[in-house]
């Protein structure tokens, strides 16, 4: 190996002692953790026992649905809406742009349990969103002590949260649309909702589907909003993967039952990016 | 190749030197002998000033002692604590604050984390100046883990100006009934609400109201005991509050703080801690507060119960075991210093302190009323409370079964379902 050939190592090296110290060693050894079992001050191997366990506990499925329901809500909600925002802001007609994007974006900079705790005041029984629905005569809703409602406000502090980070991405994609495109249809005597469909959803499927997949990402691993508005209650209605792996290592100490829920987060990611892959990508 | 091979090695050195360099230091601040002798201590808010003022009082008597404190907020404070038990000891500070709830849990999971403290006499020599269910809570197989710092006797805060408003005498309220009662004259006369209860997040409530019948989610023999009729009569009230609309569902410690300082609430059932916080957000209604035992079952019943509560625990891998003892020790049983925490609105757990003078003073916030001698008077009548191991583990059990009943559930079924549930998580 001559001189130039080495180069290239030495310069990526750091980056991979990194990545093999702080990342590939963490994910193997919680792999292995979630095999055993501590007790007493020692870890004994147990093979599959932690995983069977999690197949007859009712809170892991519970964890896992309300994941789901939420993940099934938010996700086309939030990217169908910073698509529109991203195609008005795209618009030659808008003034103020720089203005828009800014605050649309603002969200996604602040900081995670800052806002969590505004929302949490923002939907007490008696807080501002209640205080507004009373003008236009709705009674109060128990936004964060109703199962249903809990998971609403979840969404709804998600959405606020990420829309607007989703829309720069979809701003960045629609601007390499070639205006000719557009011009060319309108000529053809399509409408601006016609062209939306027939030219702007088309050239942005790559970049729906990297927005996609960054938010399922997001998702399975969603932990802040539910352990900072709720706390994962009522009862354990708006319990998610996510703070279901924090509460049994930091709370119940155990864990390597904390890495089997972990694993099966892992697998649904991998499945998830997997089937979204096979039919939002493009065949070439 | 062989260069690659050498400078990986030099990287993976350099990341290793970091870590061994606070090692080599204190090696030899240890050995150093009549130089400076520091100790690290994790805590959090009102505690600093007290810790401070401890380490200033025990230098005058050991030249060269020096604490060096974190400050982090508690969550914190767990999560790296946690962390550093995991990873056998490595990286915890010298002493640590830990909360009553946490104290079984900890020594359950990592009973050779922390320093035994029978071994240094502690519980033979300041056993008895503290009340039995602090050192029965710091105890794992009649050996002492901790020294006890803080104590949370429990009553009901109450805001004087509403109560006499709405025509309510606290001293007439004897029975939790007497207390629901005084919920409904206030809601009929001023529109307020009694109590300010996170019913999905918080069974604080409950948990005093199990602790003053002598029982709590677990038996003195550690077997589950969160469907038992005291369980039920407690969650009951609970209940009660909420379906008889006395109770408003403030979500969180700031909400709730808030709901006291801005009136929207008119009671608190608590730990003595609670003057603290009401004295610095509410400094506006002075006078307007008073604090009554907690209301018993039955007249005449029991009123006495603790919530909350902290602790110091010395990690076995401190480097200097029996300089923290002696801190520590000297912290616990200090009288001045104890009375420091007394400023910051903590109350003492050290017993040879209740006859100062303090404690029969009037106290201007709380209606000018010696509350410290009244929460003094109900420490030797506080049950124990078997936290287990698998308290926290519990408690989401109980929290849940809470939501349960207030969402229509009725009390026996979600406690029975909270009892089966828990067996099949702990056992």
């Amino acid at each position: 190996m001559n001189q130039t050939n080495r180069a290239p190592y030495f310069f990526i090296a750091p980056a991979v002692i990194l990545f093999l110290v702080f990342t590939a060693y963490p994910i193997l050894a919680s792999l292995y953790l979630s095999f055993q079992r501590y007790e007493g001050g020692s870890y004994s191997f147990v093979g599959l026992a932690n995983y069977s366990r999690l197949m007859g506990d009712s809170i892991f499925w519970t964890a896992l649905s309300n994941t789901f329901i939420i993940f099934i809500f938010q996700v086309p909600i939030m990217l169908i809406l910073a698509m529109i925002l991203a195609s008005v802001l795209n618009s030659q007609l808008l003034k103020l742009k720089g203005f828009f994007r800014v605050s649309f974006f603002l969200p996604a900079v602040t900081s995670l349990v800052a806002y969590s705790l505004l929302f949490s005041v923002m939907l007490q029984d008696n807080g501002l969103f209640n205080e507004l629905l009373s003008y236009i005569g709705i009674g109060p809703i128990p936004w964060l002590s109703d199962a249903t409602w809990a998971k609403v406000s979840i969404i709804m502090a998600m959405t606020w949260r990420w829309t607007g980070y989703n829309m720069i991405i979809f701003l960045a994609a629609l601007q390499n649309i070639p205006e000719e495109m557009y011009e060319a249809a309108s000529i053809d005597g399509a409408g601006k909702i016609r062209q939306f469909f027939s030219i702007t959803i088309p050239n942005l499927k790559p970049i729906i589907l990297f927005a996609g997949i960054l938010s399922t990402i997001g998702t399975l691993q969603l932990f802040d909003e539910p352990f900072n508005l709720t706390s994962g209650g009522p009862g354990n209605a708006t319990m998610t993967l996510g703070l279901y792996i924090y509460e049994n290592g930091f709370e119940y100490f155990d864990f390597s039952y904390g890495s089997a829920v972990a694993y099966v987060v892992v697998v649904l990611v991998a499945v998830l990016s997997f089937v979204q892959f096979k039919f939002t990508g493009d065949k070439s | 190749m062989k260069k690659t091979v050498l400078l990986c090695s030099a990287m993976v050195m350099m990341l290793a030197a970091c870590g061994n360099e606070e090692t080599n230091d204190n090696v030899t601040d240890g050995n150093g002998g009549g130089e400076t002798q520091t100790l690290t201590a994790w805590a959090w808010n009102i505690n600093i000033p007290v810790l401070e003022e401890a380490a200033e009082r025990f230098a005058e008597e050991n030249p060269g002692f020096e604490l060096d404190i974190v400050e982090q907020g508690t969550p914190d404070v767990y999560q790296q604590i946690t962390t550093g038990l995991q990873a056998g000891g490595e990286g915890l500070p010298d002493i640590m604050l830990i909360e009553d709830d946490r104290v079984q849990g900890y020594l359950n999971s990592f009973p050779e984390a922390f320093l035994d403290l029978s071994k240094y006499g502690f519980d033979d020599e300041h056993g008895d100046k503290f009340p039995e269910f602090k050192t029965e809570l710091l105890t794992l197989n009649d050996t002492i883990y901790g020294v006890p710092f803080d104590a949370g006797p429990a009553g009901v805060f109450y805001r004087v100006d509403l109560f006499e408003e709405a025509g309510i005498a606290a001293d007439q309220i004897e029975t939790w009934d007497d207390f629901i009662e005084a919920g409904h004259t206030l809601r009929d006369e001023l529109d307020i609400a009694l109590t300010g209860i996170d019913i999905n997040n918080d069974d604080g409530v409950y948990r005093m109201m199990l602790n003053q019948q002598g029982t709590f989610y677990f038996n003195e023999d550690g077997e589950i005991d969160i469907d038992s009729q005291e369980s039920i009569r407690a969650m009951e009230v609970v209940k009660r509050l909420h379906e008889e609309g006395l109770n408003e569902n403030l979500v969180g410690w700031d909400a709730w703080l808030g709901g006291l300082a801005n009136g929207n609430v008119a009671t608190a059932p608590s730990g003595a801690w609670l003057t603290g916080s009401l004295t610095e957000q509410a400094p506006n209604l002075e006078g307007d507060w008073d604090v009554m035992p907690l209301p018993a079952f039955e007249e005449g019943g029991n009123r006495a119960a603790n919530l909350g509560g902290s602790n110091y625990m010395v990690s076995a891998n401190s480097e200097n075991p029996d300089l923290a003892y002696d801190f520590m020790a000297f912290f616990s049983t200090s009288e001045e210093v104890q009375l420091a925490a007394m400023e910051g609105g903590l109350f003492p757990s050290l017993n040879t302190i209740y006859d100062e003078d303090i404690f029969s003073e009037p106290v201007t916030y709380f209606n000018d009323q010696p509350i410290w001698d009244m929460f003094a008077a109900m420490m030797d009548d506080i049950p124990y409370a078997n936290y287990t191991g698998n308290y926290a583990v519990a408690r989401d059990e109980a929290e849940t079964a809470q939501a349960e009943a207030i969402g229509g559930r009725s009390v026996e079924e979600a406690l029975e379902r909270a009892a089966n549930q828990l067996d099949n998580r702990i056992n």
